[in-house]
């Protein structure tokens, strides 16, 4: 535990899951190999598995037989049924060359086509949370492979988020309608065509016309989009009593009531931070950053109030009070953990220190304010709000922000509607948006209207349009079986749908990327929506085309999307173009741009005059004491799947879900200690009561959650909520509010497709229709007995010397030695050079630089020499190269570096920035062919995802953490990189412009090049995950699962295999199908078994933007070709929504990279190693309120401005030199003389310290002169 | 002992050793010769939809050069295949009266071999010409559009398909053949208004080899290149 003194993190611990915490021998072990334990065995250690978990579950070690199934005869039986399969696939494909065909385009030929290069067009994905995003979309000959963001879109700017970059598999997702269906009364379920449903249609609604629509309900996805909006007035037209419910599955409507109540009028609060005028914001619950529908413009924003460049920068400070732990929550200054009932309280307890001291606006409300009662509890630190205030009203008007999220009450959005008023907020840090009527009705509330229609018998026909009321529909409704009620129900839905399922007509739709259409961004900004191809399942009518049909005189005309959405742009262009003549021109103008520019700004609103509306709110306001273990409190969040819609994405439910890295699953979290006195906590999870946990280190009962067992495992609950009781495993997250629970939303699905089907759990049943918020109460939750596998990666991929891999200090250290550099003198071998302050922090400050003996021409860095400027005489040269003999050796360096010669590609991460949300994973994915393995896969440490983010807490308390921070890690191409040497085949070498190349046709897969990474970037196909259909079938299936035990979900679901196919001989296996290949990058190699694979900097954009260059003859001054900075970006830092990954050309003075590089919070990971890496890390820097941490931290109050960890009697002037003798026992370093003197230095331990003399005398055996700059 | 082994036995480990090695020999020589692309792949001709497109005749004898119908070769990584209204422009019906008839057969039986053009062209669908030059998958994107811009012609690579009735594989196209190239653009490269002349550009490749220098053309094409070809694993496979 000693090496916890030595984080560069305020010198707390570093720790990514409970067993690193404890450090326990396990982990160590864990740590040393390169997979977790048992992956690189086949299948029989699942047997033992079993045992295993069953001896951890009763506590008896002796269940565990511990004897080991995987013999040799289990090995030959396994083998010989393998090969016999093989022989007969081998049998039926010969050895023949690809026989290809060309397909040329015949009469009509577009004319931007250009075979072979790519087409980007813009457009736009409306999100189902309001807004839309607007979209850069690459096609190769028609065909869409990768969505990015729009770079003219004020949303996007160019960024996506992992729901934008993902929505392509909705495209191509193989489970998708294809076909209309029809339940025949008589004959059960019948495939139909939409010829047959017009006939139908005609029959049908023709009923209808002379009632008027009474009897006629439609139920569909609350859309920003103008011409649906026309489509809805043209229903309710010709049918004026039918009856039209627009819901969103996921919304907390008291935000609309709540500023109803403010200003008079249902508005949506949007952030607008700016560096110039944002230095307080606090956030009720409100995670900005992620799953909110302006996350792109919020985190964008939100890095720019962060970024420090210059030493006299500031940065805002962000308070968050929330009850899970959220992207916003890992990106705050300071953070209180609160039940959602307390988080209101909170609010209110900074209401009343405001209400008094800020005047204006808040006046009205004071006495209501006052008149609240707050049950006082030790959960709120009054503290922090007391401090709130103070810096709410230090920081001036219009210079903070109050934001509630969806947890919260109606009241309290109203009384941050105030605050914000009396604060000078509105139109500038926040600004507030009116909803039209349809996006401001209550959710829930409409649901529950239409239920109680359909209960009276009021509906005869339901059409739901897009949405899913059977899946996401709150429980006490109970639709379902209110669906079975109604007489007719048609379901018009692009993917697979639980209501499509259960009703008489099931209409396949177009995706938003096959159809026309518009939509509006939430900060008005108006987009069309375009077509990228055609509709992969003809025929198929998008939304507004089947609400056009039904409201058209005839089901058999033609409706025709394109006409309808000019219709309602030609109606509307005075508005939004400013005049009626001239449409043309305008429209294709927006088309090509993706938006209307001249959309009217809005003014800032006015609060409603008397406020006694929120006073009324504030009145009704109970407010209950912090829950208990026997009551929980619940807040419903979202995941990476959204609301249910991307539950048969792959790459998005293998995107390690926020804060507890848990894949596949949506666990209930819980805070270990709730999770521990209800006797829930994971399996491995040691403790037995409250006491443990307040001492843990004493108790010496280590935790073993991840390494204990082969997989990690939960215990099942039983959850009671509302009258719905379902049973879900429970999962621990520190820093989690104490007696509450969160339920995600969006898992459970039973008709998504062969990718989402069975994944988690589905919480829907356990909302009720009444709540406005995304929270309630009651939740009674006992544990069951039973356990069940749940894949957290956070353990994967572990690096060793965690204590220096992340680095982060306080706003005051970083203005104090920012700029300072260090030099450094070891006496050992001579060497004096400078670091920086990044540097500084981390081991480089008390190890001697490497310096490599042999003469390595890719050295650039601050230690080698010029090489250009290496003579045949060097002393420093090797002796076999000073050989005048090796003359062609020697003429060979003296023209220079390998990496002398522009471009030479790198890249830095800005860790201030960063906020975890994995965009860069998933848009890696995309861009990169990465194969999604499936749930047992990446238990096993499989998972491909290039791009990993690494989440970390500090402190030592598990249940409340100091702080969560993340650390995207990829390949970081070293230049003295450890791969490359022990490949015994050439496969990873390195390329002239400083990238670690991977060739796969070469690689033979020996895994040598893994093992030595010590970042643990480096990916293995275990099996053709690439290249054949996840969960898919293989011949012989039936007869197979006939004698193989039921293996319960081995890849992703298991409802569709019981064993899995990933082991079934690959020309048995269902080959990926033709839909899903067409997501594919043409230009990225689809990789096969038993090859290694890791980031490539995205080398085929280099080479294109490489080809473009040359051939449009772009040079620099000098008359070199080159690629000019900005002319191509790599695929993650296309998508980062903070821009805190920066890639370019390093050599280019005046590049981006070069000035992050040089940054002096810049640092490469591990460099003690001197691996040299092309991407470096930049140090998180954190503000937070000295006299919070003065009064709470004292530990990291006294190293807020002394952040390096050999404390102060270092003070590191410039210049000074620094002699460092880290590693005394007690802590206690002594500076030392620099006299070049050999000293009794230790580091680390001391077999590195042997090596390291051996390293010095043979310095001095090669005659490098002592004390000279190497 | 010798009756089990009669004295004669005692030349078969020589036998025995000898033919295994023979049989090593042939075994390594045979993969050597028999498994590598020059023999698998050099001479590749796939009969073509319709009787296939006369190379010889269009662009030997007519003289239309290669851009006529691979129109993007020179902007695109691939040398695209015409469209079908490529053919049509020139094959549809009584579109070539007015041409030489010294040089074009008219007899019906001739025009009735490109029906099938004009059959495509009227249902508005593709012919389906089969591929013969294809580098493996694992291979990216071979620019078309860099190597003629920095003086390929496509006689290295494809040899003279302006004399080819059927188009065949005239090179191997294994990487150790890219590899000759790339380390030695000097031997290959011509000038760029010359890639499309084959005929001249294989007198002067000739012309090189036998004497053993480099044009002068060469040396002109060489010095705009922005550097040497790359010879990285990186600039093709990835």
């Amino acid at each position: 535990m000693t090496p916890r003194t030595l984080s560069a993190v305020h010198g707390q611990a570093v720790w990514r899951s409970a067993d690193e915490l404890w450090d326990s021998a396990q982990f160590r072990e864990h740590l040393e190999r390169e997979f977790p334990a048992g992956m690189s065995e086949l299948v029989m250690r699942e047997r033992q598995d079993l045992a295993k978990d069953a001896a951890l579950l009763k506590n008896d070690p002796t269940l565990a037989t511990g004897k080991s199934f995987e013999n040799r005869r289990e090995f030959l039986k396994l083998m010989g049924g393998s090969m016999a399969l093989a022989g007969i696939a081998a049998a039926v494909p010969g050895c023949r060359r690809p026989d290809q065909k060309i397909y040329t385009y015949s009469k009509v030929v577009p004319e931007e086509v250009v075979p072979g290069k790519p087409l980007y067009y813009v457009t736009a994905m409306p999100r189902f949370d309001g807004g839309c995003e607007g979209l850069l979309v690459e096609t190769h000959e028609g065909r869409p492979t990768k969505l990015e963001g729009n770079p003219l879109h004020p949303m996007n700017q160019g960024k996506s988020t992992i729901w934008s970059l993902a929505s392509i598999m909705e495209l191509y997702d193989p489970d998708r309608a294809k076909f209309p269906t029809f339940n025949n009364p008589q004959r059960g379920k019948v495939m139909a065509s939409w010829d047959d449903f017009r006939a139908w249609g005609s029959e049908h609604f023709k009923a209808y016309d002379a009632k008027q629509g009474e009897g006629l309900a439609f139920l569909v996805e609350k859309s920003s989009s103008p011409t649906r909006a026309a489509m809805r007035d043209r229903i309710l037209k010709k049918w004026p009593k039918a009856t039209w419910t627009a819901v969103s599955s996921s919304e907390a409507s008291a935000e609309s009531a709540g500023t109803l109540a403010a200003f008079g009028t249902s508005m949506r609060s949007v952030t607008n931070f700016a560096k110039a005028h944002t230095k307080t914001i606090v956030s009720f619950d409100r995670d900005f950053l992620q799953y909110h529908a302006t996350e792109l413009a919020s985190a964008r924003q939100f890095a720019a109030t962060r970024l420090v460049v210059e030493t006299s920068d500031e940065m805002s400070r962000l308070y968050v009070f929330e009850s899970s732990l959220t992207a916003t929550g890992a990106a705050a200054d300071h953070r209180m953990r609160l039940a959602p009932s307390r988080v209101t309280a909170a609010l209110v307890l900074l209401a009343k220190e405001l209400a008094p001291r800020v005047g204006g606006s808040a006046g009205a409300i004071k006495a209501a304010v006052d008149a609240v009662q707050v049950p006082s509890g030790d959960d709120i630190d009054q503290l922090l709000i007391n401090e709130c205030a103070t810096e709410l009203l230090a920081a001036g008007q219009g210079q903070s922000a109050i934001l509630v999220g969806s947890s919260q009450p109606a009241a309290a959005h109203a009384l941050a509607a105030v605050l914000n008023a009396a604060l000078g907020n509105i139109g500038k840090s926040v600004r507030y948006v009116a909803m039209d009527a349809e996006e401001a009705g209550p959710s829930t509330a409409r649901l529950g209207v239409l239920s109680e229609q359909i209960k009276s018998g009021g509906v005869s026909t339901l059409v739901c349009i897009g949405t899913n009321p059977v899946y996401d529909a709150p429980g006490d409704l109970d639709f379902a079986g209110l669906l079975a009620k109604v007489p007719t129900t048609i379901t018009w839905h692009v993917g697979a749908s639980e209501t499509a399922e259960a009703s008489t007509w099931s209409l396949n739709g177009t995706s938003f990327l096959e159809a026309w259409g518009d939509a509006k961004s939430i900060d008005g900004t108006l987009s069309p929506i375009q077509p990228m191809i055609a509709p992969l399942y003809e025929p198929a009518l998008s939304e507004i085309e089947f609400l056009a049909l039904l409201s058209g005189k005839e089901m058999s005309a033609k409706v025709d999307g394109y006409e309808l959405v000019r219709e309602v742009w030609r109606g509307n262009a005075k508005e939004w173009f400013g005049a009626i003549t001239d449409f043309e021109p305008k429209w294709r103008r927006a088309l090509h741009d993706g938006l209307v520019t001249s959309v009217a700004p809005t003014t800032p609103p006015a609060l409603a005059k008397d406020l006694k509306d929120v006073v009324a709110g504030l009145g009704a306001l109970t407010l209950g004491a912090a829950p208990s273990s026997g009551s929980l409190e619940v807040a419903f969040t979202l995941g990476n799947v959204g609301d249910g819609r991307f539950a048969n994405v792959g790459w998005l439910q293998e995107l390690p879900a926020f804060g507890t890295r848990v894949v596949w699953d949506n666990p209930v979290l819980l805070s270990p200690k709730t999770a521990v006195e209800l006797g829930v906590a994971p399996l491995g999870f040691k403790y037995q009561g409250a006491s443990d946990l307040a001492n843990p280190f004493e108790t010496n009962k280590l935790n073993a959650m991840y390494t204990e067992g082969t997989y990690p495992t939960a215990r099942v609950a039983e959850l009671t909520l509302n009258g719905k009781t379902v049973k879900a495993p429970v999962w621990i997250l520190p820093g989690m509010a104490d007696n509450t629970a969160v339920l995600m939303l969006g898992y459970g699905r039973t008709n998504a497709g062969l990718v989402g089907d069975g994944v988690g759990v589905n919480f829907s049943p356990m909302r009720k229709s009444s709540t406005s918020t995304l929270a309630d109460a009651g939740l009674k939750l006992s544990a069951t007995g039973e356990t069940t596998m749940v894949v957290s990666t956070q353990n994967h991929w572990t690096m060793d010397g965690k204590d220096s891999v992340l680095r982060a200090v306080d706003l005051p250290a970083w203005k104090k030695y920012g700029s300072q550099t260090q030099e450094i003198v070891d006496s050992f071998y001579g060497t004096k050079w400078n670091i920086n302050f990044a540097e500084r922090l981390g081991e480089l400050s008390h190890t001697p630089p490497n310096i490599s003996i042999y003469d390595n021409p890719y050295n650039r860095s601050p230690m080698d020499a010029d090489p250009t400027k290496k003579k045949a005489n060097d002393p420093r040269l090797p002796s076999n190269v000073r050989d005048p003999s090796q003359a062609a050796v020697i003429a060979n360096r003296e023209q220079g570096a390998a990496f002398s010669s522009r471009p030479q590609w790198g890249m830095t991460i800005d860790q201030t920035l960063c906020t975890g949300c994995g965009a860069c994973t998933i848009a890696c994915q995309a861009e990169n062919n990465i194969a999604v393995v499936g749930k047992k896969e990446t238990a096993k440490g499989r998972e491909m995802a290039w791009i990993r983010v690494d989440r970390y807490f500090t402190g030592d308390d598990l249940n409340n953490p100091g702080a969560c921070m993340h650390q995207p890690v990829a390949c970081v191409h070293c230049e003295n990189a450890p791969c490359e040497v022990v490949c015994p085949v050439n496969a990873t070498i390195h390329g002239p412009e400083g990238l670690n190349y991977m060739t796969y046709n070469r690689c033979i897969g020996t895994r040598y090049c893994a093992n030595n990474c010590p970042y643990k970037v480096r990916r293995y196909n275990w099996f053709d995950y690439g290249v054949t259909k996840f969960n898919g079938g293989y011949y012989f299936k039936d007869a197979v699962e006939a004698v193989a035990p039921d293996r319960g979900g081995i890849t992703g679901s298991g409802e569709h295999n019981k064993i899995n196919p990933n082991l079934i001989p690959p020309r048995l296996r269902d080959k990926l199908d033709e839909i899903s290949k067409m997501q594919k990058n043409p230009d990225v190699t689809v990789r096969s078994r038993g090859v290694m694979e890791k980031c490539t900097y995205c080398v085929q954009r280099i080479n294109a933007a490489k080809i473009e260059c040359k051939l449009a003859g772009l040079k620099d001054k000098d008359g070199h070709y080159v690629v000019p900075e900005g002319f191509f970006q790599v695929a993650c830092q296309q998508a980062c929504p903070s821009n805190a990954i920066v890639f370019g050309d390093i050599l280019d003075e005046q590049s981006k990279v070069t000035a992050t590089r040089r940054h002096a919070r810049s640092y490469a990971l591990l460099g003690y190693l001197n691996t040299r890496p092309r991407t470096s890390h930049m140090v998180r820097v954190m503000n937070p309120n000295p006299r919070i941490l003065q009064a709470r931290d004292p530990e990291r109050f006294a190293r807020l401005e002394e952040p390096f960890h050999h404390g102060a009697h270092h003070g590191g002037h410039e210049g000074e030199s620094h002699e460092h003798m880290p590693g005394s026992e007690d802590g206690t370093h002594e500076p030392a003389e620099s006299s070049g003197e050999p000293k009794a230095h230790t580091f680390f331990d001391t077999r590195k310290q042997r090596e390291d003399r051996g390293y010095a005398m043979s310095l001095r055996v090669l005659s490098i002169p002592q004390g000279g700059q190497a | 002992v010798s009756v089990l082994f009669p004295k004669w036995t005692n030349v078969l480990p020589t036998v025995f050793a000898m033919g295994a090695l023979g049989g090593a020999v042939a075994a390594i020589g045979g993969f050597w010769y028999y498994a590598t692309p020059k023999f698998w792949r050099v001479g590749y001709m796939p009969t073509q939809p319709g009787g296939g497109f006369n190379h010889q005749l269009h662009a030997g004898k007519l003289g239309m050069d290669c851009r006529y119908c691979h129109t993007k070769v020179e902007k695109s990584y691939e040398a695209n295949i015409p469209n079908v209204a490529t053919c049509y422009g020139c094959h549809g019906a009584g579109k070539l009266k007015k041409m030489d008839q010294s040089v074009i057969d008219y007899s019906p039986t001739h025009v009735a071999k490109t029906e099938f053009i004009r059959e495509a062209f009227a249902q508005d669908a593709s012919i389906p010409w089969r591929r013969v030059h294809k580098v493996p998958d694992y291979v990216h994107n071979f620019p078309h559009h860099v190597h003629l811009n920095a003086g390929m012609s496509c006689y290295s690579c494809h040899g003279r398909i302006d004399t080819m009735p059927v188009v065949f594989h005239a090179e191997p196209m294994s990487m150790s053949w890219c590899l000759d190239c790339h380390r030695a653009p000097e031997k290959s490269v011509v000038p760029k208004e010359k890639v499309t002349n084959l005929a001249w550009v294989q007198d002067e490749l000739t012309k090189r080899k036998e004497t053993g220098t480099v044009g002068v053309d060469a040396q002109r094409v060489l010095e705009t290149l922005q550097k040497a070809p790359p010879a990285n694993c990186g600039a093709c496979h990835y």
